[in-house]
């Protein structure tokens, strides 16, 4: 079908033109006196083509608001199937395929089998967002552009059916002592001084006052930002870019962060209690011990070689206090502090060897309960560590094993070499326990060894104990600054659309007579105001009321 | 003009059909982590030697490989090791090998207790449990025997002895 879209005044138009682009004459005049439908200015769609190809088809799906709006409400309906039961990602540990049987009989077993129970990552969920995305991009596309073209290039000159049909107009004659030329004048003085920007033809006959013109992008620029929230949303699932986990700190110890190249060690580990007057009387009673701050001394490493090895090399990057609400920060690194727990366990030691007859001390050294070294030499005599037993138990053949990986009850077997002992030197069992030494005879056990030689700390200070695992939160989120920037560029559309309107005036003198019409997208009441005002000090008083014609003064 | 307009209209649907195929992938195998199966390929990994040099799995690819999660402080696991020192010595020459990833302890735990018990398979040490978790261990002892191709054949959680070990090998080394 082929429609005459030019417009008497000689303008060829665009299929799917409703006002035309250079007078705003209805390219379909019916005659009919009714307002006239103003959006996009009447131009017509980019998508409004005569002979649409497979990729305009395309374009067309997205860009029809009629389909996004049924693409919002088949979302919604998926959304709501998958709130009817429990979601598999909120259990940690069974087999959905027998526990929606169990739990909720036939229907559950229907409900699994259709995939309801992973319903929002399901591919047509995810397709149904991508959808509605898309459509947001090309309905933008598909208005802002056309939208842009009009406003840019605006005709003066208006039809009067334009003019007259426009929601708020005035049709009247110029005041009777003015000459056409210098009324107009006055008139755009006086609108200029409201905040209008003034367009005057050059045959004269006609104006344009226009304000506020920034707002009608408000709605795309707030679209445009909802793009860069969901890219920054959907880049969340590029590796890497996002973390969430909780990780146990033993104090003292530098721990690896699973999946990462940092070590992060927690120095010291505070914790600060409410005292009895501090609470009242009521909690006071209830007997609650109640922590008031606690803190991780966290020092954070990065691995720069041997990442996988027994001895990373690790180089400080980082060194910060965390409390509750001050995570640390170390290039979008942050750690939470969670939760804490009592774990009382010995880190190190620094026992000394002493001879047990004479009492003389032939030195200390250093012993790691995680990391011990292969050799130790004390004053004439080298300890070479041939076993360790971070938790020592006896199995059932009565030989020396390790019960657990933790070190509740260390026990060492040294080989001593040095003066007056053999040359292949001789095994000394060391419990670093004092309990253990005795339950287990220490001194007993290692014979001639054992009444020769002593291996024991002095004093509690050369005991470095962990009394605290610290349990902070690990997260990344690398793509928060884009999602931020995304959510406040919508605001910033948001804000143009809702507090400012764009206003314009056509005016139009042929001869003495005067046609005048108005349109703003809100706030119609201020638009009146503005018109009669600027009449009424050019000598035509009229009730701003009066201005508002609902299509009845063409 | 025509023509540009087009190239543009292209562009904007291919970066958006490609967006689109990002998403939905990704989406789709973000799901529960997926631990390695019988079948699958035996994820590569790096772990330090008690030789103290670094090893990768990936380096005995062509062989059979005994991949055997353990620990010290684990009694199924010290019950079996004598039956495993036992098959790999008659079956190294075949081209099997060991590989006893033990869990988190200190390589001198682990020399002792070899020692202890006059073991010379080699063990490589899982420090931070990365390898175990890659694996999805969770009870020990587990093995896995990995096939020349790199796929795992078989996946054994507890212990075992040495007729399981006999057969195990016995099919996969005639292959």
């Amino acid at each position: 079908m082929i429609t005459n879209t030019k417009c008497e005044c000689g303008h060829q138009n665009p299929v799917g033109t409703v006002l035309c682009e250079s007078c705003g004459k209805p390219i379909e005049d019916d005659g009919s006196a009714a307002t006239l439908e103003m959006r996009y200015d009447g131009v017509a769609r980019r998508s409004q083509k005569q002979n649409p190809t497979w990729l305009d088809r395309i374009w067309n799906f997205f860009s029809s608001v009629k389909i996004a709006v049924w693409l919002i409400i088949i979302t919604l309906l998926g959304a709501a199937l998958g709130t009817i039961y429990p979601q598999e990602t909120t259990f940690l540990n069974l087999d959905p395929a027998v526990y929606y049987k169990q739990t909720y009989g036939t229907l559950g077993d229907i409900y699994y089998r259709l995939g309801l129970s992973r319903t929002y990552s399901s591919w047509w969920f995810i397709a149904l967002l991508f959808m509605i995305g898309t459509s947001l991009v090309i309905c933008s596309l598909d208005r802002v552009l056309p939208l842009y073209r009009a406003l840019s290039k605006q005709q003066l000159r208006k039809h009067h059916s334009f003019l007259l049909r426009q929601r708020v107009a005035f049709d009247g004659v110029v005041p009777e002592q003015q000459d056409e030329a210098s009324w107009l004048g006055g008139m755009a003085q006086t609108l200029r001084k409201r905040g209008y920007r003034i367009h005057v033809g050059e045959d004269g006959g006609a104006m344009l006052a226009e304000k506020h013109r920034f707002s009608r992008w408000g709605p795309y620029i707030n679209h445009i930002g909802l793009i860069i929230f969901l890219l920054g949303v959907l880049m969340r699932s590029i590796p890497g870019w996002s973390m969430d986990q909780y990780v146990g700190f033993v104090e003292g110890q530098p721990t690896r962060i699973p999946n990462t190249d940092y070590w992060l060690l927690n120095e010291k580990f505070s914790v600060d209690f409410y005292k009895q007057d501090e609470m009242t009387p009521e909690f006071g009673a209830r007997d609650r011990i109640v922590p008031k701050l606690y803190a991780t001394d966290a020092v954070l490493y990065r691995c720069t070689a041997d990442c996988a090895g027994p001895q990373p090399k690790l180089s400080e990057v980082h060194r910060q206090r965390i409390e509750v609400n001050k995570p640390l920060d170390y290039k979008g690194l942050k750690a939470y502090q969670f939760d804490y727990r009592e774990t009382p366990m010995i880190l190190s030691l620094k026992p000394s060897l002493k001879n047990r007859q004479t009492g003389e001390v032939y030195g200390s050294f250093e012993l790691s309960m995680t990391k011990p070294a292969d050799t130790y030499r004390v004053g004439p005599y080298t300890l070479k560590v041939k076993g360790f037993y971070p938790d020592f138990g006896l199995d059932d053949k009565g030989l020396p094993m390790t019960k657990s990986n933790d070190p509740k009850a260390p026990a060492f077997i040294f080989q001593v070499t040095g003066p007056g002992l053999p040359a292949g030197g001789a095994p000394y069992l060391y419990f670093a326990r004092q309990i253990d030494k005795a339950q287990f005879h220490e001194q007993e056990i290692n014979g001639a060894l054992g009444q020769q030689f002593d291996i024991s700390v002095g004093s509690m200070q050369d005991v470095k104990i962990a009394s605290y695992t610290s349990y902070l939160n690990i997260r990344v989120d690398t793509a928060m600054p884009y999602i931020w920037t995304g959510a406040a560029i919508s605001m910033i559309g948001l804000i143009m659309g809702f507090y400012w309107q764009h206003r314009r005036i056509w005016l139009r003198i042929d001869g003495r007579r005067l046609a005048i019409g108005a349109h703003t997208n809100k706030n119609w009441y201020g638009l009146r105001a503005d018109l009669a005002g600027a009449l009424g000090k050019n000598g035509i008083a009229v009730a701003p009321k009066s201005l508002e014609t609902r299509g009845n003064r063409a | 003009m025509k023509a540009r307009n087009r190239t543009i209209q292209l562009v904007i649907l291919a970066v958006i059909a490609l967006i689109g195929l990002f998403t939905i992938v990704s989406n789709l195998s973000a799901g529960p982590a997926k631990y390695p199966q019988v079948g699958d390929k035996a994820p590569d990994f790096a772990l330090a030697g008690l030789d103290g040099a670094t090893h990768k799995l990936s380096e005995l690819k062509g062989k059979t490989v005994i991949l055997n999660f353990w620990g010290t402080y684990c009694e199924p696991c010290k019950r079996e090791m004598p039956a495993l020192q036992r098959q790999y010595d008659k079956w190294k020459a075949q081209g099997v090998e060991y590989v006893g990833s033990n869990i988190g302890e200190n390589a001198i735990t682990v020399r002792g207790f070899l020692d202890q018990y006059k073991l010379t398979l080699p063990v490589w040490l899982d420090q931070d449990q990365a390898v175990r978790k890659q694996y999805g261990v969770s009870e020990y002892p587990t093995t896995f025997f990995i096939a020349p191709d790199g796929r795992i054949a078989k996946k054994q959680v507890g212990e075992m002895n040495d007729a399981f070990i006999e057969s195990a090998l016995a099919e996969l080394v005639k292959k």
